[in-house]
């Protein structure tokens, strides 16, 4: 491409022929003021704020920087008597339809326009079409676009009608200069889509992520709706984005393996009393434990929805467990955060807290201490199981809050207790593929939680060999709990693998390649997942390792082609007449 | 040997009788003895039914009728027609019943002092008829074009007529042709050309009539330009208010096709190209010419920027050559004829460069305060003067010429101090006016300017598509001060702020409706500022139009109580019993007019308005 | 339908000129009504019926009735122009469908040209 040399401002530059003259001039750091211009959208020229003026020759043209390629040998001026003269007119037009819009203020008054001539209009739109384009170009919904003619012109949707083509990504609210456009959030659809406030669909999990790391959220991104977007990969400058990436599967031969797969928080609407998903304000521990995180959508500030701290709060516990209706175990981890929960109220926002509780278990180091704290620093317990929560008010007092209502068993009084917020301790479950998991490796699985193999003696090996378990997976319990299972488990590992050797069963069975005539009726048998088929051969094959020798299989083989060691025919009859030895003669 | 001149002398049963034969002979005589021998031909012909006024003499192709012309009238006859040109009228043939003989065409102003290029064939041929126009020696350019010229030599031909576009931008077309063929060459890249047959300003209609009248005339231009720039797909963009002008060029079109004269391999050269018709819906804005090709495309009439030129990157990002009706209208003339032909008629000299003059003629609408409304083709360089007075037949009801506007709402208004500038492009921008496609608007004293210039800065207001903020903001704002002007609210400061806001809208505006926008404006100001003042100042307005600043009184000198106002008034305004002077009430009366109109006596007024409580 | 060749094209344009200037002697004469927008909005297309109905009735038959294009003087339409062969055609303006049979009895028959409604006689000036 040919290069050309410019002046701009009497400044002598060169640049490639054909750039626009407003790329040329920020790179030389010179600021040319623009409203709809945007760094990944076509020059639209529309506003012409960024007009300039530039002699070639004799000839003297006003132009659009934006747009307006540069050629060989032009002079341009960006702030000349004309330009300015021009711009300042410009500016008082664009008052005059939106005239209390903060940018164009701003702007107004760099160029000295403190009483524009012709009113300042009541409008926020300045007609720039950033969202029209960004929608059409980048994102690719094409639902903006500009109606009616001349001074009645206005951005809409077709018919200004909700368009089911709007993905509600937010590009438009993003590029709007003036704040003219917002998104509209049905709180409950965002809550459960999104807990407690919109991530972009490229984002870092969490602040603690290991990669730390943005990954790309299929269901939300613009992408894989559309087919358009993809300006994560235009501003990547290590060129890391790849939306083309598929999962991998790999295979990976191990001798052992630790099943950490943790639990679900109890979904909070299955208590439909309490109102989840209902009444704004009503949250989940977890919930709860997001907005308090100081890497958080709030950066830590406790608050309602309408963005002010909540002057009373009631936290119930055990939603969800000891509950005839749904779990009947204890989740062991709410009572302690719950209270956690009513302390850190207290220190942040000093708003009346209730715990609504059946049983305060606190059974760890230090825990019944904490407890007693939390009486002194003034958070009320009120035992009984709350019953429900309404907004409906029976007094003044009542308007606008939750009210929790409960029977009080210690004063035998059932209670309407009005909150702010309510915060709903919600229990651990079974991860809901845990079932399929157990399957998969062969373990059992009681009421969803991985069976160990003794409770007291073995709390994180399985019956089957080589499989263990460890943390929430195992039965619900709280942090040292879990780091302490995890070390048991991993020691149990290490074991395995340093020892070099290890002792097996020796009275395994094994089957006679001869015999089997490859019916399989024994594969399915095995508990220990020690038979499989081998299918070139088409025989059954015993893994010694984890064979465990108790026979099913050789009783069950019809081709009797399975050998129980130590437990043969003739090693039985054997025994049998050892011990008839003294009776036989 | 070619006849200038057949004299027809009707040789049947009752001219002989009346000695037509003597007549023939005496003017045979008289013919070589001017040495006219070789341009007039006498020819013997049969009856030619007039007989009860015999012997019947017919000059052709004058076209001149003369009756009972006796032998001793050939000398004067000859000598007055034939050599001078002056048609004999006491020869002629005269109605009993009337005083004076029936005038030829040609001594008609109107008629006369037009030259018919591009409008040769109206009244003559039927435009739906394709035959008529081959009769009339239409399709002889294109075989001209298509066997015995290269491109490059009709491109060398258009160059050198100097024809500049007619719709208004006076860019040569020859040059636009040739940058166009360039482009598509250099990209590699197949051009096409389009019709602008939008035509949008108020008041212009010769788009129209050209296609009503002489369809065939632009498809012959275009076949030519398509060979010049070398592409197959043409289209014509007419707006949706010409519906009987799309009708016509339709059957044209297919009877061209029909004839092999569009579509593939036309008349066995080769070459292939057809006209595809695509209707506007409303807006004005679709004349220009990148909002032409949005909306050929398909997408919304709007205009981008013109930094990059149409003819390279145009419709549908090919090179793209538009030109306007009348323009491709002059292309088959030119090809037949020669650009010296054509370049022999206009201002300056334009063979070498065609900025330098304009060439041909023009197609103008004349329309407004005139008396003879209608459609007129002229010379360039014919005098403002001679439009409006000779062929225009001058101001109705006697009044005075006060303004012609030109140009449409991108033109400007020329006082009576220029009535005898001469009409071309140059003179006319000079004068802060311009061609445009032609629209001409007589004005009288009964106009006032501050009102024409609000009047094409509402239209304009309504039509700009509203991309730019200099245009929508710029004409929503110089409406408001016009408006204020024109209900006497105006303030001194409102001059120098429409000044400003035309000078920033003539640097800014996206595309050229808002650059041309402010012209009427500017040249209102520029010739009729004392018009502006009277409003400011003293809440007058001269023209006695803006309602706001007159009112309408009842001369009791003048009324004689006929009653005729009342009848008229549709707001009962006015009172009076019959045969007594009528009295008029200025809180009900909405200046509508009609009393004015029904008044026989002159006695309904329009005065400036009175302010006293 | 035929695609020409430039002769096919020349032997329409020997025909055609024949029908278009009368010289053909199959009519006698010949009338044009102006049908641009500007007539047909003042009522050409009355004209054009009254006149067809006239020559039905009258029973003429070597009078060919054809249309054009705008005559140029908008306002004075409807207009037309009546040509017999071998004299000037004349142009007549500000017509009723009265008039215009008017016209056909007396000049198109008759040969005597109506003053009244009579513009000019003759051909424009072209370049």
């Amino acid at each position: 491409m040919k290069t050309i040399k410019i002046k701009i401002d009497d400044i002598e530059t060169e640049a490639e022929d054909r750039t626009p003259i407003l790329s040329i001039a920020q790179k030389l750091g010179i600021k040319i003021p623009t409203l709809c211009h945007h760094p990944l959208l076509e020059p639209y020229g529309v506003c012409r704020i960024c007009t300039v003026e530039v002699r070639s020759g004799k000839r003297v043209r006003m132009v659009t920087a934006c747009n307006y390629p540069a050629t060989n040998g032009i002079e341009v001026l960006t702030n000349s008597p004309r330009v300015k003269r021009d711009r300042r007119l410009i500016l008082e037009w664009i008052m005059a339809r939106c005239g209390h819009v903060k940018v164009i203020e701003d702007l107004a008054a760099e160029y000295g326009i403190t009483e524009p001539r012709f009113g300042r209009g009541d409008d926020d739109c300045i007609l720039c079409g950033l969202c029209v384009r960004v929608c059409s170009d980048v994102v690719g919904a094409n639902v903006l676009g500009f109606f009616n003619r001349g001074a009645t012109r206005e951005v809409s949707t077709a018919y200004g009608e909700t368009s089911d083509k709007c993905i509600a990504c937010g590009s438009c609210a993003f590029v709007c200069p003036t704040g003219a456009i917002q998104i509209e959030n049905d709180s409950a659809l965002v809550r459960e889509a999104l807990p407690l406030g919109p991530l972009t669909p490229i984002h870092v999990p969490f602040l603690q992520a290991v990669p730390h790391q943005p990954v790309i959220d299929r269901d939300s991104c613009i992408h894989f709706k559309t087919g358009g977007c993809k300006v994560c990969e235009k501003v990547c400058e290590v060129k890391a984005v790849n939306h083309a990436q598929e999962d991998v599967v790999e295979n990976i031969e191990v001798g052992a393996v630790i099943l950490a797969t943790g639990f679900q928080q109890f979904d909070a609407k299955r208590v439909s009393e309490y109102g989840y998903g209902v009444y704004p304000n009503v949250l989940t521990g977890l919930e709860f434990e997001k907005m308090n995180s100081a890497s958080g959508p709030t950066g830590g500030q406790i608050m309602l929805q309408n963005g002010q701290a909540p002057k009373s709060v009631g936290i119930i516990h055990c939603v969800g467990s000891r509950d005839e209706r749904n779990n009947k175990y204890c989740s062991r981890v709410c009572c302690m955060y719950a209270l956690k929960f009513a302390h850190l109220i207290k220190e942040k926002t000093g708003a009346d807290v209730y715990n609504f509780y059946i049983d305060m278990r606190c059974f760890g180091k230090g825990y019944e201490e904490f407890y007693h704290r939390l009486l002194e620093e003034d958070v009320r317990f009120i035992r009984g199981r709350a019953a429900a929560i309404t907004d409906f008010p029976f007094n003044e007092q009542e308007v606008g809050k939750l009210i929790i209502r409960v029977e009080d068993t210690l004063i035998g009084q059932v209670r309407r207790i009005p909150v702010d917020m309510a915060i709903l301790a919600t229990g651990l479950e079974p991860a809901a593929d845990a079932t399929d998991v157990a399957h998969t490796f062969n373990i059992s699985c009681g009421g969803g939680f991985f069976t160990e193999r003794h409770p007291k003696l073995a709390p994180v090996s399985t019956p089957t060999d080589g499989i263990f378990i460890a943390g929430t997976c195992q039965g619900p319990k709280d942090i040292p709990d879990t780091v302490a299972q995890a070390g048991a488990a991993a020691s149990a590992v290490q074991s395995l693998i340093s020892r070099g050797e290890i002792e097996v069963e020796s009275a395994t069975s094994v089957v006679d390649a001869e015999k089997c005539s490859g019916c399989r009726i024994c594969n399915t048998l095995c508990s220990l997942s020690a038979i499989t088929f081998d299918e070139e051969k088409k025989v059954t094959v015993i893994n010694d390792v984890l064979c465990k020798g108790c026979g099913t299989c050789a009783a069950a083989c019809p081709s009797s082609a399975i050998l129980a060691r130590h437990f043969t025919d003739e090693q039985l009859f054997s025994e049998i007449e050892g011990v008839l030895y003294d009776v036989r003669a | 040997m070619a006849f200038r001149t057949h004299v027809l002398v009707c040789a049947g049963t009752g001219c002989v009788s009346g000695n037509s034969y003597a007549t023939a002979t005496a003017l045979e005589t008289e013919i070589f003895k001017k040495g006219l021998a070789q341009e007039v031909q006498i020819i013997r012909t049969g009856c030619q039914g007039f007989c009860a006024e015999g012997p019947i003499v017919i000059v052709q192709p004058d076209g001149v009728f003369y009756c009972g012309v006796k032998a001793k009238d050939a000398p004067f006859l000859v000598e007055e027609h034939l050599v001078k040109g002056r048609p004999v009228k006491k020869l002629m043939y005269t109605p009993p019943e009337t005083k004076g003989p029936i005038p030829a065409l040609k001594e008609i102003p109107f008629f006369a002092k037009q030259k018919l290029v591009v409008l040769r064939n109206r009244g003559v041929i039927d435009p739906e008829k394709i035959d008529d126009y081959i009769a009339v020696d239409g399709y002889t350019a294109i075989e001209k074009a298509l066997f015995q010229m290269t491109p490059e030599q009709i491109l060398s031909e258009i160059k050198r007529s100097g024809l500049r576009g007619r719709g208004g931008g006076g860019f040569p077309a020859g040059v636009k042709w040739e940058t166009c063929r360039h482009a598509a060459q250099h990209r590699g890249v197949e051009p096409v050309i389009v019709c602008n047959a939008d035509e949008g300003d108020p008041g212009a209609f010769m788009d129209r009539s050209i296609i009503e009248s002489d369809p065939h005339s632009v498809i012959e231009g275009m076949i030519i330009g398509a060979r010049a720039i070398g592409c197959r797909e043409g289209f014509v963009y007419i707006r949706r208010e010409y519906p009987i002008a799309r009708e016509r060029l339709l059957k044209a079109l297919e009877q061209a096709r029909d004839y092999g004269l569009l579509g593939t391999n036309i008349l066995g050269s080769g070459m292939d190209f057809d006209i595809e018709i695509v209707q506007g819906a409303g807006a004005f804005v679709c004349g220009e010419s990148t909002a032409l090709m949005a909306s050929l495309e398909g997408n919304v009439g709007e205009p981008r920027a013109k930094y990059i030129h149409t003819v390279e990157y145009g419709y549908k990002n090919r090179p793209t050559n538009l030109n306007n009706v009348e323009t491709w209208a002059n292309v088959p003339l030119i090809i037949n004829r020669g650009a010296h032909w054509f370049s022999s008629m206009g201002t300056g000299s334009v063979s070498d460069n065609p900025w330098n003059g304009s060439s041909g003629t023009k197609v103008f609408s004349m329309v407004g305060k005139i008396n003879n409304t209608g459609l007129i083709e002229v010379p360039m360089g014919i005098s403002l003067r001679e439009i409006i007075f000779d062929i225009g037949g001058g101001i109705p009801g006697g009044r005075k010429f006060k303004a012609v506007q030109t140009g449409g709402p991108s033109g400007g208004c020329l006082p009576e101090s220029h009535l005898d500038m001469p009409v071309d492009f140059d003179s006319l921008t000079e004068a802060g006016s311009m061609m445009g496609s032609g629209g001409m608007i007589v004005m009288d004293d009964q106009t006032c300017m501050v009102d024409v210039a609000r009047y094409f800065i509402a239209f304009l207001t309504e039509e700009s598509c509203g991309k730019c903020s200099p245009c929508r903001e710029g004409l929503r704002t110089s409406l408001d001060v016009l408006d204020r002007i024109t209900q006497g609210k105006g303030a001194p400061s409102d001059i120098e702020l429409l000044q400003e806001i035309a000078e920033v809208m003539q640097d800014c505006c996206l595309c050229a409706l808002g650059t041309s926008a402010p012209n009427p404006v500017l040249s209102t100001l520029r010739y009729f500022k004392d018009e502006y003042d009277a409003h400011i100042k003293e809440h007058r307005c001269p023209g006695g139009v803006c309602k706001e600043l007159i009112e309408y009184i009842i001369d009791p000198d003048k009324c004689d109580g006929c009653h005729a106002c009342v009848r008229g008034c549709s707001v009962q305004a006015i009172t009076g019993d019959v045969k007594k002077t009528h009295t008029l009430d200025k809180a009900k009366c909405i200046k509508c007019g009609a009393c004015i109109e029904a008044c026989k006596r002159d006695a309904v007024q329009k005065v400036p308005r009175s302010y006293a409580a | 339908m035929a695609r020409l060749s430039i002769d096919d094209l020349k032997k329409i344009r020997e025909d055609a000129k024949r029908t278009l200037t009368l010289r053909s002697g199959e009519a006698r004469a010949k009338v044009t009504i102006h049908m641009g927008t500007c007539g047909i909005s003042a009522g050409a297309r009355d004209v054009m019926g009254a006149l067809l109905k006239a020559i039905e009735d009258l029973k003429v038959t070597d009078v060919i009735v054809t249309t054009s294009g705008c005559a140029g003087l908008c306002s004075r339409e409807p207009m037309a122009t009546v040509e017999i062969a071998g004299q000037a055609p004349v142009k007549y303006a500000d017509l009723k469908p009265e008039s215009i049979v008017r016209v056909l009895k007396d000049h198109v028959l008759e040969g005597k040209i109506v003053t009244e409604y009579a513009l000019a006689s003759g051909c424009e000036t072209t370049g």
